[in-house]
């Protein structure tokens, strides 16, 4: 599923996300030439570096939530599971989206979420 | 809840839709903002962080104001 593809890790994210992005082919980078950057923690400072560079300003860095990788692993069509539903925005952004949309898609239960919304 | 969810399926947006291994964090911002019909959730999401960014480019470039205010310019061609 992730064969050439690069990952950067936010601290934030746990080993078995990790353990899973390379089992299907992705590699570990770093976060200038990733081209997936995930993280579980808009405040981990890992991730604050991210909100802070210039590629964030200039729209060339968006951050996914790493329960993508679950939502993937727990789909039976791979790559049925979009991508655009796991942005993780900065947390100080968090609260006034929420207040506007409800919970994010990563807060909600993930069994749900895989039958009611990923297999197209 | 349902409620919600029936109107997520009724307008999805390319950046609900799009799916498969072209897209990643270095495009995807990208085909948000030219996406002409962004759903309600993408909409939120981009309009909070284009503020974000907005603002965090708003300082960097006061910074960059306060570094060469003339005195620090004199500072920095003395130094080097
Ligand atoms: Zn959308």
């Amino acid at each position: 599923m992730f064969q050439g593809q690069r990952g950067w890790f936010c601290g934030s994210v746990s080993h078995d996300l990790r353990q899973y992005w390379v089992a299907e082919g992705g590699t570990i980078s770093d976060p200038r030439v990733a081209d997936f950057l995930f993280s579980c923690d808009a405040s981990h400072p890992d991730t604050l570096r991210i909100y802070q560079s210039l590629d964030y300003i200039e729209d060339n860095a968006t951050v996914f939530h790493a329960c993508y990788l679950s939502a993937v692993a727990n789909a039976e069509i791979k790559n049925s599971v979009a991508l655009g539903h796991f942005i993780l925005p900065p947390a100080s952004l968090q609260k006034e989206i929420r207040r506007k949309i409800g919970s994010f898609i990563w807060e909600q239960d993930q069994h749900f979420l895989i039958e009611k919304h990923f297999i197209r | 809840e349902t409620d919600n969810c029936s109107k997520m399926l009724r307008y999805r947006c390319s950046g609900c839709i799009a799916v498969g291994k072209s897209l990643n964090s270095r495009n995807f911002s990208k085909l948000l903002h030219c996406c002409p019909y962004q759903c309600d959730r993408h909409k939120v999401i981009v309009e909070a962080e284009d503020r974000y960014k907005s603002e965090l480019r708003k300082s960097l470039i006061c910074n960059k104001k306060i570094l060469l205010t003339p005195r620090r310019r004199h500072q920095l061609s003395s130094e080097s």
